[in-house]
């Protein structure tokens, strides 16, 4: 069975939060590890962002909609925002050897999630399509073992 | 979601900022400020205690990576300590874990260099 909840905010920082938390509680009723879960609701974060950003320059009184589907295997989110349009293939995360502010949002987004569609093919605005393939008890293995890190 | 910042001033030169809530683009700019603050202060080293930090978006992750140049810039030290699992997985697929000085204690990190 397919669960599907929508819900609209306004495009102002401020809102973000609501969105984290209903994809939380989404995610939470269908047994989606707390890794993955946290990971989902980061790149979800991170559209909304550049729709605020990018999209609409930072006004805060534009719809941003959102719409999670979410079956045993699959997670879907389709967000539609009606601000400018940009070249999808323009969008381009900070190579990671540079050490730099910014330009994380889309990398994330592109390292998390299984597919990812720009449609532009409208009048106003963009509709956002991500989708991630959902394995039962499945946990990212970084997040539970040692890491190699440079750690003190 | 509210963001919790205190900042204490400690003997040895260094300060301590510990941030509790969730850091995302609304709550970044305040964490910047605070950062902005200590950076031109007569501090030495500055730790930043993120085991309050519940969640991180890449706007956070820049402004510890804005913290991180200055820190170069100034010739300040600056450490990270207590990462959640969630800030700690963040920073992992962003490859920044082993680009900062990261402690599993605020003891520890606070230890001169």
């Amino acid at each position: 069975m397919t669960e599907r909840v929508k819900l609209t905010i306004p495009s102002d920082p401020k809102y973000l939060c609501l969105c984290r938390k209903v994809l939380q509680h989404l995610l939470a009723g269908h047994d989606v590890s707390e890794d993955i879960t946290q990971r989902l609701i980061l790149c979800v974060d991170e559209a909304c962002s550049n729709i605020i950003k990018y999209g609409y320059d930072g006004c805060p009184d534009f719809p941003i909609e959102i719409a999670f589907s979410l079956a045993d295997d699959r997670f879907e989110v389709q967000i539609r925002d009606y601000g400018k349009q940009c070249n999808p293939s323009q969008f381009k995360s900070r190579p990671l050897d540079k050490i730099e502010p910014g330009g994380l949002g889309t990398f994330f987004i592109n390292e998390i999630m299984d597919e990812v569609h720009y449609c532009t093919d409208r009048e106003k605005g963009t509709l956002l399509t991500m989708c991630k393939h959902l394995v039962k008890n499945e946990c990212f293995p970084a997040q539970n073992k040692s890491r190699g890190s440079h750690e003190n | 979601m509210k963001i919790e910042l205190e900042s204490h001033r400690n003997e040895n030169g260094s300060a301590t900022l510990m941030i509790k809530g969730e850091i995302d683009m609304n709550s970044s700019t305040r964490v910047r400020a605070r950062l902005t603050d200590l950076f031109q202060s007569d501090q030495n080293m500055i730790v930043v205690d993120l085991s309050g930090v519940s969640y991180i978006d890449s706007s956070g992750i820049a402004t510890l990576v804005e913290g991180l140049q200055w820190s170069h810039n100034s010739k300040k030290i600056f450490r990270l300590t207590g990462l959640t699992p969630m800030v700690r997985d963040v920073f992992e697929i962003a490859r920044l874990l082993t680009v900062f000085e990261v402690y599993d204690s605020k003891e520890e990190a606070l230890k001169e260099a």
